[in-house]
């Protein structure tokens, strides 16, 4: 720990503030600067220029009566549930990788791991964009190869969903129903390289007698993850579990890029961040967006609350 | 290790196996997206088509063909299918009457090396800003951070812990809500369009972060090199340069890697800044080549590939750092 000062001391020391000065302006010019001014300009009718009247809560109002925007809140508490069942494979992999007995391949498939991430993210989503085309696309190229297109049209025909037909290319970003379900397919097999980089490093300080005692009493695979690995990782998976929540809710980089600033056909790909971003650079509301924007910070605070106050992360 | 101890892990050698091919079946799945882009940058559309899956073979085929008027023939180029080159002899198109006949040679010209031509003329200028923004910030934020993580390390100064917790504050503070009055902030400070923008709100954004595990790193330092610095007569800006940074490598290294990677692939702050197609980062490019050409999948994917490789490069210099860096400084953040 840094040592306590004497008065004399620190008075001699004085020039060690001029360190923190630099990051302490950026910090207060381009970080604490915007969140006052999105909680102030919320409260006005605000088009970005100079011109700005004050409405009080009639922002607030008109997002408490927005269909679109509640909407979007529905469709991202879908991809929170997709993106919690997508953690599965990351730890089925960390475990598994851990499980092999050679150093060497454990090493060599944590590089392999790493490979992926030498490909920029947004040229990862464009090749998934290339993969959901509809007549080039590996999506439906597969599908129809593997013979599971004609499944789906067979079963289509049961339950009359109208989406999937016969000599038709699937359009996965073209019909409204598909959004959703393209968003699911989208990135798998869905393995995380930070994430089963993370939980490897906790896998790592499981003693090995932990492991001769589970031999001995002749413990499954599936019990030795639920008793021994599972709870050694749970910090891991917490800590991850909870940037995943605030960074789906968060997030719209995705929504954008794939589907564009109305979020796709019929809008089935809104997300909060989404109708912010819409409202501010699309509609020029930017006194709307922001008190969006102070919505969905105050989701994230609670969640944040509720996280420290019951999900004890321990260091 | 020991060979006995290593045993107690999983299971028994026998089964080993079958978690060999279960983990490689899903990376060959995560490494497949790398594949393609891979194998479709040497290809022109029609080849594309005609064969998605795998890579052109080395052979072009010359076909015939009468015109309508059976006065002259025509000839058409394009590349062998595998079945061709493996059988040896010329695929004949059903039913066409006015196929008179192929033959098969041997021809590097179905490598489509003018896709990488177009795709680095195209994404070089992109490159080079991106570079820019990513080295400047990556330095500037680290030095920064270095500096900051100094002050609150070393010694407890006063309001140095309330000035922590203003830091610290920010890791709850979601940026979502910021983006729209950081437009107009840099509108005002007319930063707008210009790649300072991206510099200075990367570097303040990193500030958070970098400080946090920079300050647990260098107090977990040994006093006792400070302490002979100073004995030394060495300044606090001394200390930093000869015991700070030599002591903290790999922890710089990983923190630098995580910064360069997170500028290399925003796009959604260049999206709102950037106006000039001269300026426009790799994030902006990319987009806009989506969204502005008629679709010639080889061109398009060679220019991914080109926007892959400095950090191909990265990588292969730095691959321990990448895969041990990654997983340690995961750990602390």
């Amino acid at each position: 720990m840094a040592s306590l000062l004497s008065r004399q001391k620190t008075l001699r020391e004085w020039k060690l503030y001029f360190f923190i000065v630099p990051s302490l302006l950026l910090v207060a010019i381009f970080s604490y600067f915007p969140a006052a001014s999105a909680i102030y300009h919320s409260f006005f009718d605000w088009q970005g220029g100079d011109n700005k009247q004050l409405v009080g809560l009639d922002n607030f109002k008109r997002a408490f009566g927005d269909t679109v925007l509640w909407d979007s809140f529905k469709t991202v508490s879908i991809l929170i549930v997709f993106n919690l069942f997508k953690m599965i494979p990351s730890i089925a992999m960390a475990v598994m990788i851990h499980r092999l007995k050679s150093d060497a391949s454990q090493y060599f498939y944590r590089v392999m791991l790493v490979v992926p991430m030498i490909v920029p993210s947004l040229v990862t989503l464009f090749i998934w964009k290339f993969f959901f085309d509809p007549n080039l696309g590996v999506l439906n190229n597969v599908l129809d190869f593997t013979g599971i297109k004609s499944l789906l049209v067979s079963l289509d025909g049961l339950f009359g969903w109208g989406i999937f037909f016969e000599n038709v290319p699937i359009g996965w970003l073209s019909q409204p129903e598909l959004i959703l379900p393209s968003l699911f397919i989208w990135g798998f097999p869905w393995i995380g390289t930070v994430g089963v980089l993370i939980y490897l490093a906790g896998l790592q300080s499981i003693g090995q007698e932990v492991y001769e005692a589970a031999e001995l009493d002749g413990v499954g695979p599936f019990q030795k993850f639920l008793y021994i690995e599972l709870p050694l990782i749970l910090t891991q998976v917490r800590l991850s579990l909870i940037l995943l929540i605030i960074g789906t809710l968060q997030g719209y980089g995705l929504q954008l890029l794939l589907l564009g600033d109305a979020g796709g056909p019929g809008g089935r790909g809104m997300v909060p961040g989404l109708w912010m971003y819409n409202r501010a650079f699309i509609a020029g509301e930017f006194g709307y967006a922001c008190a969006i924007g102070i919505i969905l910070f105050v989701f994230i605070l609670g969640l944040t609350y509720i996280n420290n106050k019951y999900v004890r992360v321990d260091k | 290790m020991s060979a006995v101890l290593k045993d107690a892990v999983g299971s028994h050698k026998q089964r080993d196996w079958s978690k060999h091919v279960v983990i490689l079946f899903f990376i060959i799945i995560e490494l497949f997206p790398f594949y393609m882009m891979m194998q479709v940058s040497f290809k022109d559309n029609a080849s594309f088509i005609q064969n998605p899956w795998l890579p052109t073979a080395p052979f072009s085929v010359k076909e015939s063909y009468q015109t309508a008027d059976s006065i002259e023939t025509v000839t058409k180029e394009r590349a062998a299918r595998w079945s061709e080159v493996l059988t040896g002899s010329v695929a004949k198109p059903a039913g066409d009457p006015a196929y008179l006949g192929g033959e098969m040679r041997f021809d590097l010209g179905v490598y489509k090396l003018t896709n990488w031509g177009f795709g680095l003329t195209l994404i070089g200028p992109y490159i080079a800003n991106t570079v820019f923004v990513a080295v400047t910030g990556t330095v500037v934020s680290l030095f920064l951070s270095i500096l900051g993580a100094y002050f609150f390390a070393r010694y407890k100064m006063p309001l140095s812990g309330l000035l922590w917790g203003a830091f610290m504050l920010l890791m709850l503070l979601p940026g979502v809500a910021n983006i729209v009055p950081l437009f107009t902030l840099l509108k005002e400070l007319s930063l707008l369009n210009t790649l300072w923008a991206l510099i200075i709100v990367g570097i303040a954004g990193g500030q958070v972060f970098n400080l946090f595990v920079l300050r647990n790193f260098i107090e977990d330092l040994p006093k006792d090199l400070f302490e002979a610095a100073e004995m030394d007569g060495a300044s606090h800006f001394q200390q930093i340069i000869n015991v700070v940074i030599p002591m903290s490598g790999p922890i710089i290294g990983t923190l630098a890697i995580l910064s360069f990677l997170g500028k290399w692939n925003d796009f959604l702050l260049p999206l709102i800044v950037l106006r000039d197609k001269e300026l426009f980062t790799l994030g902006v490019g990319l987009i806009y080549l989506d969204g502005e050409y008629v679709k010639q999948w080889g061109q398009i994917m060679a220019a991914y590939f080109i926007a892959s490789l400095p950090l191909i490069v990265i990588f292969l210099f730095c691959m321990r750092l990448f895969v041990r860096g990654l997983s340690a400084g995961a750990i602390k953040g």
